[in-house]
């Protein structure tokens, strides 16, 4: 193998890690409340973010839309997001411009429901876009999937989701909101890694 | 293109992550099991420090030994107790490695699962427990090795499986031990509701900040 | 380092790349119920066997074929799942070891599941927790699974909890080729797991 071959290689290499490190500090940036460095780590050329059945916001301005309302509001103390970012599968496409990435998201939270503090067990499922740009790997596309939103004491079985939450200013309905105990299966963005 | 080199430095960087992250994972792994001494093993000669949940800061590699042997394994000869379990998986590993590639810098979640007593560590009815929380470590590469410098883990909730952190989120922490007492008092004990965020330690990837 | 050595590092770091990545798309394709993308990514000739839970060892391909196939697939006629059964099974911190001559590798995991499935005449969720300690084995240049055994450390019905009830609702299978090798849950679930690694310090 010559220089050239392996230069490749040690790319992918740090492409991969790069993705897998911009993916987890989104995790740890959303869960401590730091908005603005989440909205940050997209592209000027965000495709969308669309995150349960919240709807679909388009470009960078939706990314905005979707989390600058949050930037710089103190949450009550009692109010909390522990969103793992776990099981991460990272694809980059072989032109090395632009990849996908599936997680896993086991979580807990606790947070206003109704008139009461509630608190939750979560699971939901990215299918992302990442994409290189200035030799930078930045979020091109966040589709979170929820499968379940449950009260602690009930559980997914009993209660799989609390309730809907539409957001009345989305540029369009979820794509794909379809909870426990539907069945979907989120399909995946790699490839079979033996049979492709 | 790149000279053989900066190849040589940049594959050096993406194995020195994947060696922090493989040895907080093992260290992970001989927490479970309970097998102390293997994980004082994975501390550095020269650690720092090791500080967890209200227990306070033990300082150095006597120290460490102190808080693993003494403190959680109760006593060097001590058998474990029938029925206590502590899984702690470590989940979502960001790991930073300084231009010298000597230093490295590691944030985790860990998410536990639990029979343990709650009078104390050692005394007590079993209970079954959720427990949640962030580490922040540092660690040092010595003879090509890495080891664990400093290990700092902030607890978020430790809560009975029956209750849940909103209605108890913190159970069996009564303050540092009086029997195998820390070097210095806890630095961060801020646990669910206080609305604390243990702050990360790596800089923004686009920003830099 | 010359140019040989170096090509040998970023061989070893694209191998454990390629099997952490092999290991979570298996607990991605497990989780859709995709049995037989799963026994393509198994060793032709050299897998040795499966064991998962307390069904018992499971020798070669063809033990491949039994679990995943037949028994969770429902094999000539495949079963459709109803959709409340889910299974999730989260893989968790591989810690991976390649063979110097990056033909074979290990792999010790932790999973973490939450699982809805029949108990009896009713639906139930459960916690589940277990380990991991795999073989892979590269072929053509391309790393398959050559040995997966899944310890199961408890399971549990969400109502109760795994101190109050570790163990529902498993079966170990008539036709295995050896019974279960470690299948100890809680609270006798220590040590049941060898590593198949050595202190990264110490070395022993």
């Amino acid at each position: 193998m010559n220089l050239e071959e392996l230069e490749r290689q040690v790319t992918l290499l740090e492409d991969i890690q790069e993705i897998e490190n911009l993916q987890k500090m989104y995790g740890y940036y959303f869960d401590t409340a730091m908005y603005q460095e989440v909205i940050d780590l997209f592209s000027e050329n965000t495709e969308s973010v669309e995150i349960t059945d919240h709807g679909v916001f388009r470009g960078k301005e939706g990314v905005n839309r979707m989390y600058a309302g949050m930037v710089g509001m103190k949450r009550p103390g009692w109010m909390f997001f522990e969103v793992m970012q776990s099981q991460g599968v990272i694809e980059v496409a072989p032109d090395g411009k632009t990849a996908t990435g599936r997680w896993y998201t086991p979580s807990f939270e606790c947070r206003p429901f109704g008139g009461t503090k509630k608190q939750t067990w979560q699971f939901g499922v990215y299918n992302n876009e990442y994409v290189k740009e200035n030799g930078r790997w930045y979020f091109k596309k966040l589709h979170w999937n929820l499968t379940y939103w449950t009260s602690f004491e009930r559980g997914f079985l009993k209660v799989p989701k609390l309730s809907d939450t539409p957001f009345p200013h989305a540029d369009a309905p979820a794509t794909a909101y379809h909870p426990y105990p539907s069945g979907y299966h989120v399909p995946f963005p790699f490839r079979h890694p033996v049979t492709g | 293109m790149a000279t053989l080199e900066e190849l040589q430095k940049r594959i050096q960087k993406l194995d020195d992550i994947k060696q922090v992250e493989k040895l907080q994972r093992i260290y992970g792994y001989y927490r479970d099991y309970e097998e102390w001494e293997k994980v004082v093993d994975l501390f550095s000669d020269n650690a720092e420090s090791v500080e967890e949940c209200d227990y306070g800061v033990y300082k150095g590699k006597e120290g460490v030994r102190r808080y693993y042997i003494d403190l959680l394994k109760g006593g060097k000869d001590a058998k474990p107790r029938p029925g206590y379990m502590s899984i702690g998986m470590q989940i979502q590993g960001v790991v930073t490695v300084d231009p010298d590639g000597k230093n490295a810098k590691g944030r985790w979640y860990g998410f536990f699962v639990e029979a343990r007593p709650t009078l104390n560590l050692h005394e007590g009815e079993l209970r079954q427990l959720w427990a949640h929380g962030i580490y922040e470590n540092e660690y040092v590469k010595e003879d090509g090795k890495w080891k664990i410098k400093k290990l700092h883990f902030f607890l978020n909730f430790r809560t009975p499986y029956e209750d849940g952190w909103l209605k108890t989120p913190v159970v069996g922490h009564n303050g540092p031990s009086p029997e195998v007492p820390p070097d210095a008092p806890p630095t961060t004990w801020r646990p669910y509701p206080f609305g604390y965020h243990f702050p990360v330690h790596f800089k923004h990837p686009i920003t830099g900040k | 380092m010359n140019l040989e050595e170096l090509e040998k590092q970023v061989q070893l770091a694209e191998d454990i790349q390629e099997i952490e990545h092999l290991q979570r798309i298996y607990g991605y394709y497990f989780d859709n119920n995709m049995w037989a993308e799963i026994v393509d990514l198994f060793s032709e000739e050299q897998t040795e066997s499966v064991e998962i839970a307390d069904h018992g060892v499971f020798y070669g391909k063809k033990g491949i074929r039994r679990i995943y196939w037949d028994m969770f697939s429902g094999g000539d006629t495949p079963r459709q799942s109803p959709a409340w059964m889910q299974f999730v099974v989260m893989q968790i911190g591989g810690v991976v070891d390649v063979s110097p001559d990056g033909t074979r590798a290990e792999g010790r995991w932790q999973t973490w599941l939450c699982e809805a499935k029949p108990y009896g005449a009713y639906p139930r969720a459960e916690w589940l927790h277990g380990y991991y300690e795999n073989k892979y084995v590269k072929e053509n240049g391309r790393w398959f699974f050559s040995k997966l055994h899944w310890n199961n450390t408890f399971c549990s019905p969400v109502e109760d909890g795994w101190l109050n009830l570790p163990l529902m609702g498993w079966m170990p299978l008539p036709d295995a080729d050896e019974p279960p090798s470690a299948f100890h849950t809680y609270p006798y679930h220590r040590n049941n797991v060898l590593y198949h690694y050595q202190h990264p310090i110490t070395g022993k």
